[in-house]
C-alpha cells in the first residue's frame, strides 16, 4: 500500500473486455502483459488479437515487476491544473523484464529528476486508487543478485486468466 | 508499381496555394480562416469556387468537412476529411491527387484553418494526456500526468542514448528555422537565435528546452489539386505530384511504437521517392514538419537524407539553412513561423512557392524537387508528398 502520488483530480482507470484481467491482476499487485497463446508473443496496451499472428486467444503473463528505464521525460511545465504542485515528475517507458521486451508507460518515483538514466534498474510500487484498483508505478531497484533476473523469466509463465476470462 | 503521374494520362498538379493571415486572428473565426485561404488559392489558380467539384480538410470533430463546406457554399461530389494529425494534409493531397487521375472530379479545394491560439491560448503547447474519462487502452496512456512534449521528449532522450546526439545539435534545428524566419515578414518570432538561446531556455520536458517546441499559432492554407490537362489555360506554371504515401505505426501510446527513434517516414517515404522515381539526393528543397527539434532529426534520417543516427550531425553547422546540405523550412517552419496544430498545409504551400521561385530572401536557387512531410500524433504517422516543378 502507498499513498496516492497522483492527485484526484488525474483519471480513473476504466477497464474493457480486453483490460479487465489486467486491472483483476493490478489490484493484486501482480505486474502482467498480455501474451497470445497460439504464438506467444507478448503485447502491451492488451489488445483484443495479437498484432503478430491475429490470435484471439491469450493469456495474462506473469512479469517480475522489474525491468529497465528504456527512455523517460522530466515534465516540468504542467498541463492538468492539478499537477502543478507535483512538477518536476518522471514519466518513463521501462522494458519490462521476463515479458519478451514488451515496455509499459508509467511514472518513476522516489527518485531525484536528475538521477534517472537510461537503462536504470527498476521495481515496480502499486498505488493502491482504491479496494480494487492499483496502478503500477515504478522506482529504482534495490540492489538485485544478478541472478534475479533469470530467476524472474522462469516465473514468467503463470497465466492469470485470459481469453476464456470475464468478458 | 505504377508510378502516379502514369494513371490513364491525367497528372495531378497542385495550381494554386495560399496561406491565410497568420499569425494571430483574435477577429477571425475558424471557417472565416478556411474561407480567407480558399479564396486567395483560388485566385492564385486562376479558378472560382464555380470550378471545385472536389473538397478536402479536416479538424477535431467528425463531419468537419461538410461543416467547412456548407460555409463555403461547396455542393461536392468528393470530399475527404481524413485526420491522421500532423500529416493530414499530406494524406488529403494525395488523395486529391488520386481523385484526379482516376477522372473522378477535376478540382479539388484543400483548405486548412485554425484559430488554436486565440481559442485556447498558450497551454496547449504541453497539451494532452491526463484529465477526464479514458476508457480502454486509452487508460495506459492518461495516469502518468504524461504531455505530448513529453511523449517527443521521450524520443528525443532514446536517440541521444543509441546515437549520442546531443541538445546543441537538436537546438540547431531551432537555430536555423529562426534564420528562415527573419526573411518572412509573417513569421511569428523573428529574433535571432543561437544554440546558446536554446539550450539555455528553460526545461518544458527533458531534454526539450521551450525553443524546442513549436510557435503555437492561428492561421490556415489552402491548395488547389487539379489535372495537367486543366492547369494548361491556367496562369501559375502547375507543380507536379510526382509521388505520395503515408503510414502508420501506432495510435499514441509509446509503449506500442515499435522503436522510438524510427518514425513512419521510414515506411512512407522510399515509397513516395520511388513512386516518383527519385531518390534523397534528388531531393532540392524540403519541408519537414517541425513540431519539435527532435521531428525534424527523426525525420532527416527516416526519408534517407543521412543515416540513422546521423540526424544530429547533419543538422547542425548550418545543415538545413538555404546553401546548406537539405535547406529545410524556407518559410522559418512551425518552430517559428506558424504552427495552427496540423500545419501540413503550410509544408505544401512553401513547397509549392519554392518550386515556382516564390522564395524572395530564402529562395533555394533552381529548386526543381522539393518534399513535404507531415508528422501526425505521437510519432504515429507520416506522409510524404514529392513535388516537381517539371513534368515526370
Amino acid at each position: 500500500m502507498t499513498e496516492r502520488w497522483f492527485p484526484d483530480e488525474m483519471p480513473m482507470p476504466a477497464a474493457s473486455a480486453e483490460t479487465v484481467g489486467w486491472w483483476e491482476a493490478a489490484a493484486d499487485h501482480r505486474l502482467v502483459v498480455q501474451r497470445c497463446t497460439d504464438c506467444g508473443r507478448t503485447r502491451h496496451p492488451p489488445g483484443p488479437v495479437c498484432p503478430r499472428c491475429r490470435s484471439s486467444s491469450s493469456e495474462w503473463s506473469a512479469t517480475p515487476g522489474t525491468g529497465t528505464v528504456y527512455t523517460y521525460t522530466v515534465v516540468r511545465q504542467a498541463f492538468i491544473p492539478s499537477l502543478r504542485d507535483k512538477i518536476p515528475y518522471v514519466v518513463v517507458v521501462v522494458e519490462l523484464d521476463g515479458a519478451q521486451g514488451a515496455r509499459i508507460v508509467s511514472n518513476l518515483v522516489d527518485v531525484e529528476p536528475e538521477e534517472v538514466t537510461v537503462g536504470m534498474p527498476v521495481e515496480v510500487v502499486w498505488e493502491d486508487m482504491g479496494p480494487e484498483l492499483a496502478v503500477p508505478r515504478f522506482r529504482p531497484a534495490a540492489a538485485v543478485p544478478a541472478s534475479a533476473g533469470a530467476t524472474a523469466s522462469a516465473g514468467a509463465r503463470t497465466s492469470a486468466g485470459g481469453d476464456g476470462g470475464r468478458r | 508499381m505504377t508510378s502516379m503521374a502514369s494513371r490513364r494520362g491525367r497528372r495531378a498538379v497542385i495550381a494554386g496555394v495560399a496561406t491565410s493571415d497568420y499569425p494571430h486572428l483574435p477577429h477571425l473565426s475558424e471557417h472565416a480562416v478556411h474561407g480567407q485561404a480558399a479564396d486567395r488559392a483560388l485566385a492564385d489558380a486562376g479558378l472560382t469556387f464555380a470550378d471545385v467539384d472536389g473538397f478536402a480538410t479536416t479538424g477535431f470533430f467528425p463531419m468537419y468537412a461538410t461543416g467547412v463546406a456548407e460555409y463555403l457554399g461547396l455542393h461536392p461530389i468528393y470530399f475527404d476529411e481524413t485526420n491522421s494529425g500532423g500529416s493530414s494534409f499530406e494524406v488529403l493531397v494525395e488523395h486529391a491527387a488520386y481523385a484526379v487521375e482516376c477522372g473522378a472530379v477535376d478540382v479539388v479545394l484543400v483548405t486548412y484553418g485554425s484559430v488554436q491560439l486565440t481559442q485556447m491560448g498558450r497551454r496547449l503547447g504541453t497539451g494532452g494526456g491526463g484529465g477526464g474519462f479514458a476508457p480502454g487502452p486509452a487508460i495506459y496512456d492518461a495516469l502518468w500526468g504524461n504531455t505530448l512534449v513529453g511523449n517527443y521528449a521521450m524520443a528525443a532522450r532514446r536517440h541521444m542514448h543509441e546515437f549520442g546526439t546531443t541538445p546543441e545539435q537538436l537546438a540547431a534545428v531551432a537555430v536555423t528555422m529562426r534564420r528562415h524566419a527573419a526573411s518572412n515578414p509573417q513569421a511569428q518570432e523573428r529574433a535571432p537565435i543561437t544554440v546558446d538561446d536554446v539550450v539555455s531556455s528553460r526545461l518544458v520536458a527533458d531534454p526539450l528546452h521551450k525553443l524546442d517546441c513549436c510557435v503555437i499559432s492561428d492561421g490556415g492554407g489552402a491548395c488547389v489539386v487539379t489535372t495537367e490537362e486543366r492547369a494548361a489555360d491556367l496562369p501559375r506554371d502547375p507543380i507536379y505530384v510526382l509521388g505520395a504515401a503515408h503510414a502508420t505505426t501506432h495510435h499514441l501510446n509509446l509503449s506500442a511504437m515499435p522503436s522510438l527513434t524510427v518514425s513512419p517516414a521510414a515506411q512512407c517515404g522510399p515509397v513516395a521517392f520511388a513512386r516518383a522515381g527519385i531518390t534523397p539526393a534528388d531531393v532540392d528543397v524540403a519541408q519537414l514538419y517541425d513540431s519539435f527539434t527532435i521531428t525534424v532529426v527523426l525525420t532527416v534520417e527516416d526519408l534517407g537524407f543521412c543515416a540513422k543516427g546521423e540526424g544530429g550531425a547533419f543538422v547542425e553547422n548550418g545543415g538545413l539553412e538555404v546553401g546548406g546540405r537539405l535547406p529545410t523550412n524556407t518559410d522559418g517552419g512551425g518552430l517559428s513561423a506558424c504552427h495552427p496544430g496540423m500545419r501540413g498545409m503550410f509544408l505544401i504551400v512553401e513547397a509549392v512557392r519554392q518550386l515556382r521561385g516564390e522564395g524572395g530572401a530564402t529562395q533555394v536557387p533552381d529548386a526543381r524537387i522539393a518534399v513535404a512531410h507531415g508528422t501526425g500524433g505521437m510519432l504515429s504517422t507520416g506522409a510524404t508528398l514529392v513535388l516537381g516543378r517539371e513534368a515526370p
